[in-house]
């Protein structure tokens, strides 16, 4: 269980994190959302006592972390694949550790077999691939059995199976009544892994609820419809407030409506559809609507559709 | 597979049974940092070094003398005490990058942020890490002084060389170098800390031990001649002199003169002061 209340990080005159407050409950996989710099990584490094909070709290299983007596045994994290020293091997480093919270040798030996490192563990890191470093972070993450799981982007550099088995494994932390935070700038890989999300966007929650929710709210929400009378199924939709775009000869999508009413209204009229299928916003469309006004550095030249996309999803009652 | 398949019934919140971590002591991060010590092959390489380059330069200075000797032949035979202590110099160059090694070398790979994560109350992590490269300075000085004892060994007759330990001279002198190189590492461990930054606190080190001396020497203020006697190396040294050089020292010397002890106290006075610093820093700052 991860209690934030009002946190704020501030670097000299930039704000990192915003007076954030969030519950991460235990038994799922929460997701932490966000573009780059959003403020994640920081939230996370508040919440182990790595950067300390201009203002505000976070408990983790009821305490702060530093007031914790065996710090890993309640919170194992992966924060940066690259905290570890390139001259040492990656059994050294877990060793070492380890022996801060007196865990023996056959732990360490456990989560090097667990996390596939048993051939590279006598190697030094620094020769790593970026995979091979996540998998170190996860080992080290691993090491002290924790309640809470906190994971910076932990597919990061994995291939396809190290990513399954990342996805796997934090399910499985979960199903076994742990608390997992895992953050990620990929929506895909966050609809396939977690229950529930948090989204930020420079420094603040944009939306904190279960990932369904999150889908269902997005105001990309739309019916597509084909049918042989175009002009007529215009006129109609016009008729009722519903904003049609073309996206082929006799097709459309309606937005602002739902599919069994534009079937009742079709028939109604006397309007031959041959097509009527509700269109789902995927985890991807949802996210970038949310965060669309918060991206710090904009790749395309203009990205105001979206923007004036977000305030509509704002009044949605679930999301913040 | 969708999300919401994924999603399953809501577990009631079970803590683990867990027997794997046992609670943060002092004793095990000292272990800790003992196996991040020998885990890495810089600090097996300086300590290397420095037993290479202070046995060699006590062989050098024991060869040498005997040179000097056939010129101009000694009155009173030599100190083996001030041989074993020749190297000195070279010496206190290795520990100091060894003790700033330990502590940037975190900093610089981001290490530090695992160490502070396992131990979050941080100064633990600081003055074991002190405690181990204190340790270790101090064994290995030993070993390399009785290995440079008996590496001189076949000039000692021909020097008419004496080891006294009875002498409170010769014993002054000989501990004397563990202790002097034990505070020169601690002096750039705390550098290393403060700094965060490897070449930055290799140079700061360097500077204070060797150059600073030398500027102050040569700049005639009359404050760069009161606070000269009391700089970490001109101070600290005096421990390894005999009362000849130190008397020799003085003679030159403008401001206070320090003895031995006294000396080597206001070594310690800097080594103290900047490992508060360094733990105000690690305690305050973000890592």
């Amino acid at each position: 269980m991860i209690e934030a209340i009002g946190l704020t990080k501030r670097y000299g005159t930039k704000t990192a994190v915003d007076d954030v407050s969030f519950t991460v409950a235990p038994g799922k996989v929460t997701g932490f959302l966000g573009p780059n710099g959003a403020g994640k990584s920081t939230t996370m490094r508040m919440i182990v006592g790595l950067d300390r909070p201009t203002r505000g709290t976070v408990v983790v299983n009821g305490r702060s972390y530093r007031e914790h007596r065996a710090p890993l045994g309640e919170v194992g994290c992966l924060l940066d694949a690259k905290a570890v020293h390139t001259g040492r091997s990656a059994a050294n480093h877990l060793a070492a550790m380890a022996a801060t919270h007196g865990i023996g040798r056959t732990r360490v030996d456990e989560v090097i077999e667990m996390t596939g490192l048993r051939d590279v563990a006598g190697k030094r890191v620094g020769g790593f691939s970026l995979g091979m470093g996540q998998r170190l972070g996860i080992a080290a993450a691993l090491l002290g059995d924790p309640r809470t799981l906190i994971l910076d982007e932990p597919v990061n550099g994995l291939d396809p199976e190290g990513v399954v088995w990342v996805r796997t494994l934090v399910r499985a932390m979960a199903a076994e009544g742990r608390t997992v935070f895992l953050s990620s700038h990929l929506m895909s890989e966050m609809a396939l892994t977690a229950d529930h999300i948090i989204v930020i966007g420079r420094g603040r929650i944009l939306a904190d609820a279960p990932v369904a929710e999150v889908v269902a709210a997005a105001a990309g929400s739309a019916v597509q419809v084909r049918t042989p009378q175009p002009e007529a199924f215009e006129g109609l939709m016009a008729q009722y407030g519903a904003r049609v775009t073309a996206s082929g000869p006799g097709r459309f999508e309606v937005h602002g409506t739902t599919a069994p009413m534009i079937g009742e209204a079709a028939a109604a009229a006397s309007i031959t559809l041959h097509e009527l299928t509700p269109l789902q916003a995927s985890l991807e469309d949802a996210y970038l609507q949310l965060t669309a006004g918060e991206v710090e550095y904009h790749s395309s030249g203009d990205p105001s559709p979206l923007r004036a996309a977000a305030p509509a999803l704002q009044t949605e009652g679930s999301l913040r | 597979m969708t999300a919401l398949a994924a999603t399953p019934a809501p577990v009631p919140p079970v803590a683990p049974a867990r027997t794997t971590a046992q609670p943060v002591t002092f004793g095990r991060v000292v272990v800790g940092e003992w196996v991040k010590f020998r885990s890495v092959r810089s600090t097996v390489w300086t300590l290397v070094a420095t037993v290479v380059l202070m046995t060699g330069f006590a062989t050098l200075a024991a060869w040498g003398s005997t040179l000097t000797l056939e010129e101009q032949p000694a009155a009173t035979g030599m100190n083996v005490a001030q041989l074993l202590s020749a190297g000195y110099q070279l010496g206190q160059l290795a520990v100091a990058v060894l003790a700033v090694l330990t502590i940037t070398g975190e900093y610089s790979t981001g290490m530090i942020r695992s160490s502070f994560a396992a131990v979050p109350r941080r100064v633990p992590v600081l003055t074991a890490k002190a405690l181990v490269v204190g340790v270790v300075v101090a064994v290995v000085t030993v070993a390399t002084m009785g290995l440079s004892y008996l590496a001189t060994m076949p000039f000692h007759d021909e020097l008419e060389a004496s080891f006294d330990l009875s002498s409170g001279e010769t014993l002054r002198m000989t501990v004397g170098l563990p202790l002097y190189l034990v505070a020169v590492a601690l002096l750039a461990f705390a550098a290393g800390a403060l700094l965060r930054h490897t070449a930055g606190a290799i140079t700061a080190v360097l500077a204070t031990l060797l150059v600073i001396d030398n500027v102050v020497l040569l700049v005639p203020l009359r404050f760069f001649e009161l606070i000269s006697p009391f700089l970490p190396s001109a101070a600290g040294r005096r421990i390894l002199f005999d009362e000849e050089m130190l008397a020799s020292l003085d003679a030159v010397a403008e401001g206070a003169t320090l003895t031995p002890w006294e000396g080597f106290g206001v070594l310690l006075g800097w080594v103290a002061v900047l490992l508060t610093l360094a733990t105000i820093r690690a305690r305050t700052r973000d890592a």
